[in-house]
């Protein structure tokens, strides 16, 4: 009976623990000349099924610099944990926020100190530099960085990036003869451009869905820009006198 | 794989990690299973008749894939009506599971189909054949299967007796699937179970809640005392 | 090995397996059929059958079909949803469909679902799960009221009520705590369509619409869409482009209209007015 093998040495079996996995979710930034919008859906899931329909995937670690952690949902909440840390402990020692390219190199730093057990994270990061300009970083898992003027990351950022390309940088857009493509849009326009690329990630999408969190941050003495007709703003500034970062909350579809 | 290995469904089938059991006695057979189905840790019917009828005084058990066991009943289940109108008469117990036995036999790289096969015929009476996973026939006074079936060996060799009757048969059958179902994880439900006599088949049923019980350990939080009922605490509000 | 003539033989065509194992093997993956993600459901009640179904069809994470039809039609009085690879269960409820039709006209009798289920576990056990259709299907014949799960091995269960797909845990739910014998039409409606929301909300590969079928002895009714919760909302731009916005090399314009010239040899042009 060559076929009663017993069980145990039918064959060798390779077992592994995965420590990480994937929650889902979008996040994306737009820096303007003197603002820029940090946004993210607020679904968290694994595999078919929601583990909950708000959790924060953007985080404001000063009142220049927001950050959207998007991936793996635990290395993301201990990341923002770590370097809101990393951020007190500068201001103990130098009696002032961070700036945002400090802030940069230092998420450069942390991500990089783990190259080989990585954050399972994508990071971008949105504020305003020392110049008053709006500025946004984006990062790779473990830690090559550069500044752009937009970024998606995420589940959905394969659908939004390419409409942020066309209508941010006016990608494969010929301008009409005699005139050219401004250099930044306005905060309103850039906030619709948010909105919508959202509710788009949403329809087609199964991860995106159920909140949308949206940070505005404002040079310092910059004017509101319209943000104070947005219905629903709220302000989560410590100062007015200051850059300034307010938030704007949407429903997004549940299903 | 090239050995039979109950383990290893294919993915995503549906299986019958069961509790089935067939018992002769003087006057006819008893056959009994649990009533669970499930696709991983799903239970996909939960009230489950594993108890096939293939004839009129024959019927078989069904445990491993709920597919590969259904499309063998259903192929043996037109044999048997097949022979009934050639030979003009009903067809033994062991006509029946010796065609069984062979779609099993031939068929055994396809298969996993674990099956007991029971009933009457008027040359010998009641009898019991087991048909496990390679294929093999063997007649047995009583016969358990499934994965449920390891926990409980013990009992049924401690427990069995020549020259029961049908009642004190119907609860060694009722007994040692409730044990086996206690036990394993795959197996559960209700308790179907036939009496195949000369006169006839009889369908018993023990709903989930009127299972015999038998040692289920005691409470080891607030052992010996009892809540009172005007304690205060009021039952968590639970939405219509 | 292609044939030269134009008859193919019937059934599926394995003529491309070599070459597809082969590209496999050297790392290119076969493309990703289309998944229907799905929450189906059915229920018995006093009268008859109620049928449900999402409308969500994906592709991976990417939802494929926002509004499609999981409902397919056997016969007038039997129709079956489709999960799993919606290929599979689109191709698989037609063929059945057609065989029904023409059993029906053999024997000169109205179909029954039991007929219709054992040809679709035959056909699924044939092909050993290769064929991922997972179906309920439902539906009134001389015999009453039945409902069926097929799986894709072509294992099959008789329940008063069943769920299947992705959301059927979600959907399962619903129907546990709140089933009941011999309810009234507009309760097993309204019960079908709790079911499926739950699956639309809490499973991500079911989503859009509810689609519902409720077949009696007399008459069935297919109710598209009874249920759209989740509606698009309105875009905050307009994303209109400009005439010339596409950027272009070359301009070559060709005339598409054939002319020709008609005389006409024997005397008048007959009257086509």
């Amino acid at each position: 009976m060559p076929d009663m093998v017993p069980m145990s040495v039918a064959q060798p079996q390779e077992r592994q623990f995965n420590p990480y996995s994937d929650n889902g979710g979008t996040i994306l930034a737009v820096a303007g000349a003197n603002f820029s919008v940090i946004a993210g859906d607020t679904r968290q899931s694994e595999g078919y099924s929601i583990q909950t329909r708000y959790a924060p995937k953007v985080f404001r670690l000063t009142d220049k610099a927001v950050l959207a952690v998007n991936g793996f949902a635990a290395d993301g909440n201990m990341f923002v944990k770590k370097v809101k840390q990393r951020l007190e402990w500068y201001r103990h020692a130098h009696s002032k926020d961070m700036p945002l390219r400090a802030v940069a190199r230092l998420i450069q730093s942390m991500l990089y100190a783990r190259r080989f057990f990585p954050y399972y994270v994508y990071n971008i990061l949105g504020g305003i530099e020392e110049d008053g300009s709006g500025a946004v970083y984006s990062f790779d898992p473990v830690g090559s960085y550069e500044r752009e003027a937009c970024r998606a990351a995420g589940a959905a950022s394969s659908l939004v990036q390419p409409f942020l390309d066309n209508q941010i940088y006016f990608k494969n857009q010929t301008p009409a003869p005699g005139t050219s493509h401004p250099a930044h849009l306005a905060l309103t326009d850039v906030l619709a451009l948010v909105i919508d690329s959202f509710t788009s990630a949403t329809e087609r999408h199964i991860e995106v869905g159920d909140g949308l969190e949206m940070y505005v941050v404002l040079a310092k003495g910059s004017p509101l820009q319209g943000l104070e007709l947005v219905q629903g703003v709220q302000e989560m500034s410590t100062t007015t006198d200051g850059e300034r970062v307010f938030i704007v909350r949407r429903n997004l579809k549940r299903d | 794989m090239d050995h039979i290995d109950m383990q290893q469904l294919k993915s995503g089938e549906v299986n019958l990690g069961t509790s089935i059991m067939a018992v002769q006695f003087d006057g006819g057979v008893v056959i009994g299973a649990d009533s669970r189905t499930t696709t991983g840790s799903y239970i996909a019917n939960r009230v489950t008749d594993k108890l096939t009828h293939v004839h009129d005084r024959v019927y078989c058990c069904r445990s491993g894939s709920a597919a590969d066991t259904q499309a063998v009943a259903d192929v043996v289940h037109l044999h048997l009506q097949m022979y009934t109108q050639t030979a003009g008469a009903p067809p033994s117990v062991h006509a029946a599971a010796a065609i069984f036995q062979k779609f099993c036999y031939e068929n055994k790289d396809a298969l996993s189909a674990g099956i007991i096969v029971a009933g009457w015929d008027k040359e010998v009476g009641p009898s019991v054949y087991n048909i496990p996973l390679g294929g093999g026939l063997f007649r047995q006074p009583w016969a358990i299967g499934g994965s449920g079936s390891t926990y409980v060996y013990g009992y049924c060799d401690a427990t069995y007796q020549e020259g029961w009757g049908r009642d004190e048969t119907v609860n060694f059958v009722k007994n040692t699937l409730a044990l086996a179902m206690s036990r394993d994880g795959s197996s559960g439900g209700v308790i179907r179970m036939c009496v195949i006599t000369e006169d006839g088949v009889e369908r018993l049923f023990v709903p989930g809640d009127k299972l015999p019980k038998f040692w289920e350990g005691r409470e080891v939080l607030g052992a010996g005392k009892t809540i009172p009922i005007d304690s205060g605490a009021v039952p968590m509000a639970v939405e219509a | 090995m292609a044939s030269s003539s134009v008859y193919s033989s019937p059934g599926f065509d394995f003529s491309n397996q070599l070459r597809n194992n082969f590209l496999s093997e050297k790392g290119l993956p076969l493309p990703k059929a289309t998944s229907t993600g799905t929450t189906i459901v059915g229920c018995l009640f006093e009268d008859g059958i109620v049928l449900g179904a999402d409308t969500r069809a994906t592709e991976g994470p990417i939802v494929a079909d926002k509004n499609c039809e999981k409902i397919h039609y056997i016969s007038e009085s039997i129709r079956c949803c489709g999960a799993g690879t919606a290929a599979d269960t689109e191709f698989t409820t037609a063929l059945i469909s057609s065989n029904i039709e023409l059993h029906a006209l053999h024997t000169g009798r109205k179909p029954r679902v039991v007929t219709a289920m054992t040809m679709l576990k035959q056909m699924l056990f044939q092909y050993q799960g290769h064929i991922g259709a997972a179906l309920v299907l439902g539906g009134v014949d001389a015999t009453g009221p039945n409902l069926f799960t097929i799986h894709p091995h072509g294992s099959t269960d008789k329940l008063p009520y069943v769920t299947m797909g992705s959301g059927s845990l979600a959907a399962m739910a619903v129907f546990e705590s709140s089933w009941r014998p011999n309810m009234s039409r507009d309760e097993a409606l309204t019960l079908v369509k709790h079911a499926i929301s739950a699956g639309i909300f809490n499973d991500l590969g079911s989503g859009s619409n509810v689609d519902a079928c409720i077949i009696t002895a007399t008459h069935t009714e297919m109710l598209r869409n009874v249920e759209m919760p989740n509606q698009r909302v309105e875009k905050e731009k307009k994303y209109g482009f400009r005439r010339g916005t596409t950027a272009w090399k070359r301009e070559t314009v060709k005339s598409l209209i054939v002319e020709e010239e008609i005389t006409h040899v024997l005397g008048e042009a007959m009257d086509t007015t």
